[in-house]
């Protein structure tokens, strides 16, 4: 199949299939099951990255950065390649159920998002590269942190009510969902952080071109409050010692659904100031930046 | 001759009932047996004891000794100080055949918790021998308990029920432990108390990789055996506090009448170590864990037996099919023994009915020889010879029968009848 052939639908309808099958472990365990969610879940993967491929050279421009809409893909694209390769590693692991209805809420999202490429990335490629990666990558990294906690709470739940393991619902331990959780909040805030200094440079640098955002703007305002949420949350996981793991992954969870919520009235409200896409440029205005 | 049996066990009682009506030390196993053979001075006795049953097995020569159900319930209510109304539901009876069938059963570990599990038939092992050094063990009981330790040893070679999880401590840290911890090696176990479950569940732990092993029990001899066995250190009892601290595994398995680990003692130990994740599994009946250890904080994970029996059930039906052959291989060695048990009632009369009959040949004989004193060596003989397949040949349809009427029951009219047809005295 040609690279330009596949759509998104392709990808959402595999996924959609292999969480289905996820959720049919619980009714009856089987290893035929078990195979068919790995197929589809691959399946879908290897149509995700060609599609990935295609809207890449399509723009002539890396995936993460073309638009929100291949932002939302890439880190679907990401979650879906962690689960897996865990799957692949331990198959007995009960990932699909919190990492497939991840990726399917971010690939459903993608088609309502704009699909141009936003303005910055012709005037200043490698910043505006730079500030996506890092941003993308440290709020995948904090929505993988919400998954782990959840995970922990459900394990937590199920340990202190000493209930039997449901063979469909084999969990990492605690100790390591507890250390998941912990490294995932200590790398992704930090990116975050490098993702929103860079925004904030490059909101400095657009004042003297075609496109100045405004410093004051809600969308600037909204995500310096999740970051200073990210931030908090970041500083008491490093201070706090002794603190129980449940305590630790409510506050992920508050700190991710802010964060999540956050995001939502941003697409919602299209407050998107700074990504609004434009017109596309002439090409001469190509290769600015750092 | 009789069997019964008078029980609670993991399916029939929680452990709050279990540890009331436990015998956790020999001490109090001998208070029981010497107050049994005061109360049913005609009967044998073993009692076995352990975390998942109490079962008390009488057997008497004569089944008109055998004491009732209410009796032998009276004498676990007043040994315990248990309401007998209470025991009444909770304790669970069987006679003859399924009395044996029973114990079987339970040394084959078909009835255990954890299936195929075989620290039972140690238990069984060291029941019969406190049972023995009390002289509570007669006859009957001594051949049903070699019996019950043979038909463990046969359903173990010809199943596969001995293959996977099969102790206690494997099914908790199995299900439990490993889904609080992910390794073991970098984690310091504590075991309190120095018993033989202690010694089982710390081979598992080792197995897992725990290096550090700290033992506390009240005899420090005992506690420095244990810990040498497992390059471990043994500790005092009085260092049973700091212990706790540098645990991350709590093993406990004393067994004291009371719980060793109290509320008050865990709180102060979680002030000093905050709530790192602490695995508690207590093993011994009566609970040695205040179970509202449990509830002191979220790292905390505390399990006692009856919290393992849903996985251990699930573990049961995986091997329904080796159940299903120990069943049949059990049902072949409790028809043979109660054959046995049958054929043995009516040894007594076979003996001497033949002694009888044999008695009269000899004074015939010898009214013959004294009538005829010249008979030859050889036709004293050839004489003597007749004589007593005569005797054989007449003896041998009413024994054939009592033979036959054997292999069901206790042919007790048979029996009657023979002694009075042929005038036995007994």
């Amino acid at each position: 199949m040609a690279l330009d052939k596949v759509s998104l639908f392709c990808f959402l309808a595999s996924y959609t299939v292999a969480l289905a099958l996820e959720l049919s472990q619980f009714v009856r365990r089987g290893l035929v099951a078990q195979m068919a969610t790995m197929l589809f879940g691959l399946a879908g993967f290897i149509a995700h990255t060609s599609y990935l491929l295609a809207r890449s050279q399509q723009h002539d421009l890396p995936p993460l950065l073309s638009s929100t809409h291949d932002w939302m893909l890439v880190s679907a694209w990401l979650t879906m390649a962690l689960y897996l390769g865990i799957q692949l590693w331990n198959p007995r692991l009960s990932i699909g159920i919190f990492s497939l209805p991840l990726v399917l809420i971010l690939v459903g999202i993608a088609p309502f998002t704009s699909r141009t490429p936003i303005p910055q990335v012709f005037q200043m490629r490698w910043w505006t590269m730079f500030h996506a990666a890092s941003y993308s990558l440290g709020i995948v990294g904090v929505l993988l942190a919400l998954l782990v906690s959840l995970m922990f709470l459900i394990q937590h739940y199920r340990l202190k009510n000493k209930q039997s393991e449901p063979l469909s619902l084999h969990l990492f331990s605690l100790e390591r969902l507890a250390r998941l959780n912990w490294w995932l909040i200590v790398v992704s805030v930090p990116l975050q952080t490098v993702g929103m200094v860079t925004g904030l440079y490059m909101i400095h640098l657009s004042k003297s071109g075609n496109h100045p955002v405004d410093l004051m703007s809600i969308t600037v305002g909204l995500n310096a409050t999740v970051w200073i949420v990210m931030a908090l949350l970041f500083g008491w996981i490093l201070g706090a010692k002794n603190t129980a793991g449940r305590i630790v992954a409510w506050r992920t969870i508050v700190s991710c659904l802010y964060m999540m919520l956050t995001l939502a009235v941003l697409l919602i409200g299209q407050q998107d100031a700074i990504h609004t896409p434009v017109p596309q440029p002439p090409p001469d205005t190509q290769g600015g930046g750092a | 001759m009789n069997v019964q049996v008078i029980y609670c066990n993991h399916q029939s009682a929680d452990l709050a009932v279990r540890e009331k009506l436990a015998f956790p030390s020999t001490e109090s196993l001998q208070r029981a047996y010497e107050e049994l053979r005061q109360r049913f001075p005609r009967s044998e006795h073993v009692v076995i004891s352990t975390c998942n049953r109490v079962e008390l097995y009488v057997a008497q020569e004569d089944p008109a000794d055998s004491p009732t159900h209410q009796q032998l319930a009276e004498f676990f209510s007043e040994f315990h100080h248990v309401p007998l109304e209470s025991l009444m539901e909770e304790m669970l009876d069987f006679q003859g055949p399924d009395a044996v069938r029973h114990l079987f059963e339970v040394a084959s570990s078909i009835d255990s918790m954890v299936l195929g599990e075989s620290q039972i038939v140690q238990q069984i092992k060291s029941a019969y021998e406190v049972a023995m050094q009390s002289s509570s063990l007669g006859p009957l009981t001594n051949a049903l308990f070699q019996r019950a330790i043979a038909v463990s040893g046969r359903v173990r070679t010809e199943t596969k029920l001995s293959e996977g999880k099969v102790s206690i401590a494997s099914v908790a840290v199995g299900e439990f432990g490993k889904s609080i911890f992910d390794r073991f090696d970098n984690k310091t176990v504590l075991v309190v108390g120095a018993g033989e479950m202690a010694t089982e569940t710390l081979v598992y732990l080792r197995g897992e990789g725990v290096q550090d092993v700290l033992v506390c029990n009240r005899s420090l001899d005992r506690a420095k055996r244990l810990a040498n066995e497992f390059s471990g250190q043994a500790k005092s009892w009085e260092e049973l506090n700091a212990c706790l601290v540098a645990a991350d595994v709590i093993v406990c398995t004393t067994g004291a009448e009371r719980p060793v680990l109290t509320r008050e003692m865990m709180k102060t130990v979680r002030k000093q170590t905050g709530t790192k994740p602490l695995f508690l599994l207590d093993l011994g009946a009566p609970r040695d864990v205040e179970t509202s250890v449990g509830n002191l904080d979220d790292g905390i994970f505390l399990y006692d037996i009856d919290d393992l029996e849903a996985t251990c059930e699930r573990n049961r039906k995986k091997r329904s099919q080796e159940i299903q052959k120990a069943r049949v291989i059990i049902e072949e060695e409790t028809a043979r023994f109660m054959q046995d048990v049958y054929h043995k009632a009516t040894g007594p009369i076979v003996k001497r009915l033949r002694e009888n009959w044999e008695e009269i040949s000899r004074q015939e004989l010898e009214i013959l020889y004294r009538k005829l004193p010249d008979l030859e060596e050889q036709e004293r003989q050839a004489i003597e010879k007749s004589i007593y397949r005569i005797v054989n040949k007449l003896l041998h349809p009413p024994l054939e029968t009592l033979r036959d009427e054997a292999r069901t029951g206790t042919p007790h009219g048979m029996i009657d009848a023979i002694k009075r047809l042929f005038q036995l005295r007994d």
